[in-house]
């Protein structure tokens, strides 16, 4: 037999009644389960849209004006989408006081159905002159630059294209590619996509089996000077030139933070109503066992237990309740946060992964709320058994 | 300076505006070592008496001096440190926690006492083998038979080795026989360990065995 101590008896208080314990642990990690599956969901779409903004390297990014979602969808979403400006916007962008260094990319759809094409992807044609965004991820991967006739895929779309095998032949729009290697992972939309030089791309118009024209780009990263405003930038920029349309690094992917922010407040309510019913829960529950334990709280009083024993006692009876319960929940939450990632489309379509670091945080918050619940719940209660007089509990039978 | 010594002892109730004295204005001096038993009625004041003894319950008026120290003056947790190592309880019932076993509940009033060094498992086993149940140490209080429990609970009195024992009409449901065998327990106690003994019953021939012999009436001491 261990030594008899409060955490013994605490633990053979909970083993009294398993069925009532079982209901509270399950009322707790049922909460705890929904924290950690609202905190994992809103951790994972607003860090990997900062991600995903951070990687691209670029503190200003114009787009044609109108085509601000596209270029949101393009970089953030994995989405295929096509939005074109005349590539005489760069020299007007070069112009505006404040832009440091530039670059633009022109994005195409690849379609299925062309003999010999590889399946539908997106491809992103780059100037490597200029390129500040693709250049360090090639020279990670590659270790060196692109050539005529070399394309280099994505991470994601290495698994669509069915690559294992590096150096393997690809036709793109009638016009031959020998895919030279994979992009490591950058946790951004461009993960799905197939990189090639300009150069590539103006073959591949040439062919005439695509429906981009020459002289058409997509999208124009910008980085400023230190010392400048990339908010007044942008305007100065959407001011001087009005067939573009201004995304600060800042502002990328507001359309989903703005749906997160909602989605938030229904988790926020949720959860909220969830820890109200919870509390009571445990409130009502540690209430009966105050009435039911009564008497034998006035012999442990007459046997020399002080106000705070008995306080300490069922405190820890109510943590190892609390920690049980928040740790299924961090269990079930977790759980539940990856069997669900592949249903919600906002979470599909981005890189949604959380670190080790902030999963443990995020499990670290479950347990302390757990607890901390079912204490706040259990105070009450505890306090009432605390002050029964010894004599009145011990007569009362 | 005496053992204990009680003075003007006064407990007054008081329930729905209605007051009524349950010991009124006792004087009474108790020798170290003395094993005393009180009679009474029911309601004529003895469980109020040793409940106050016991520091369980503050008298109106009055002192309580155990070797000179008031205990009617203690704080909340000077009271709860007076009760577990200086006195030890009995009830007019079996006062088990039901789910410890026989020798867990023997040592729950240390972990209630961190100032000493916790008790064992074999200091709980040879109270147990003292008071005649040692194979009963791993049974819990549902597979003991009556007598059997009062036994754990004299052990369990025992067990911080106080100096008087407060046993209030501990066998009040038991058979006969098991009655005369607690009360020899008592006996035992008192003779080989020293232990101050108050007794309360109703039952004149088991506060015959006692040395000194109390009767309370209306709360108040009568000579037998």
């Amino acid at each position: 037999m261990a030594q008899l101590s409060f955490f013994s008896v605490a633990l053979k208080n909970l083993k009294r009644k398993t069925f009532r314990t079982g209901v509270l642990v399950f009322a707790i990690a049922l909460l705890v389960s929904l924290l950690i599956f609202a905190i994992s969901f809103t951790v994972s779409v607003a860090s990997s849209l900062k991600k995903s903004s951070e990687r691209l390297g670029a503190d200003l990014v114009v787009v044609p004006v109108g085509a601000r979602g596209f270029a949101e969808e393009f970089l953030l979403e994995s989405k295929n989408t096509s939005f074109y400006m005349p590539i005489s916007i760069n020299e007007k962008v070069k112009k505006i006081e404040g832009i440091e260094a530039m670059t633009h990319q022109t994005y195409l759809s690849s379609i299925s159905g062309l003999c010999c094409d590889i399946m539908p992807t997106r491809i992103v044609a780059f100037n490597p002159a200029t390129d500040f965004i693709i250049n360090p991820w090639l020279q990670k991967s590659l270790g060196r630059p692109l050539q005529l006739g070399e394309a280099i895929a994505g991470f994601g779309t290495s698994e669509n294209l069915g690559l294992g095998l590096l150096d393997i032949e690809a036709t793109i729009f009638d016009n031959r590619f020998s895919i030279v290697g994979v992009l490591e992972e950058t946790g951004t939309g461009l993960d799905h996509a197939l990189f090639m030089t300009e150069e590539n791309l103006k073959n591949i118009i040439k062919s005439g089996k695509s429906p981009l024209k020459e002289g058409n780009i997509s999208i124009i990263f910008t980085k400023i000077k230190k010392g400048y405003d990339p908010d007044y930038v942008g305007r100065v920029l959407e001011g001087e030139i009005p067939e573009v349309d201004v995304i600060a690094r800042s502002d990328m992917g507001e359309k989903f933070l703005n749906t997160l922010a909602d989605i938030n407040k229904i988790f926020l309510l949720t959860t909220f109503l969830a820890s109200v019913l919870t509390t009571f829960l445990v409130w009502a529950i540690f209430s009966a066992i105050a009435n039911e334990r009564s008497k034998e709280i006035g012999i442990m009083r007459a046997l020399g237990a002080k106000e705070s024993h008995i306080v300490h006692l069922y405190l820890v009876e109510v943590t190892v309740l609390g920690l049980l319960g928040s740790t299924i929940g961090v269990l079930a939450g977790t759980y539940l946060s990856a069997l669900l990632t592949g249903s919600f489309s906002l979470l599909k379509n981005i890189s949604a992964g959380l670190s080790g670091g902030q999963q443990a945080t995020i499990a670290l918050i479950g347990l302390l709320v757990g607890t901390t619940i079912c204490i706040t719940g259990a105070m009450m209660p505890i306090n009432r058994i605390k002050k029964m007089e010894p004599l009145l509990v011990i007569k009362e039978e | 300076m005496s053992f204990l010594h009680i003075e003007n002892l006064t407990k007054t109730y008081t329930v729905h505006d209605t007051s009524f004295v349950g010991v009124d204005n006792i004087s009474l001096t108790i020798n170290k070592g003395e094993f005393l038993s009180i009679v009474g009625h029911s309601g004529s004041g003895k469980t109020t008496l040793i409940s106050i003894i016991g520091g369980i319950l503050k008298p109106t008026t009055g002192r309580v001096l155990l070797e000179g120290t008031d205990i009617c003056t203690l704080d909340d947790n000077r009271l709860s440190e007076y009760r577990v190592n200086r006195i030890g309880f009995m009830f007019q019932f079996a006062s088990l926690l039901p789910i410890l076993t026989a020798k867990e509940n023997v040592l729950l009033p240390g972990i209630f006492n961190p100032g000493k060094n916790m008790p064992d498992e074999k200091a709980a086993v040879d109270l147990l083998e003292m008071v005649g149940i040692g194979e009963k140490a791993d049974s819990y209080p549902s597979q003991l038979s009556g007598g059997q429990q009062r036994r754990v609970a004299i052990a369990r009195a025992l067990l911080n080795k106080p100096d008087i024992i407060l046993a209030d009409e501990p066998t009040g449901d038991l058979d006969e026989e098991t009655e005369a065998e607690i009360m020899n327990l008592f006996e035992k106690i008192n003779q080989k360990h020293g232990v101050t003994i108050i007794l309360i019953t109703h039952n004149l021939n088991l506060a015959g065995k006692a040395q000194k012999k109390l009767r309370m009436s209306k709360g108040r001491l009568v000579d037998i």
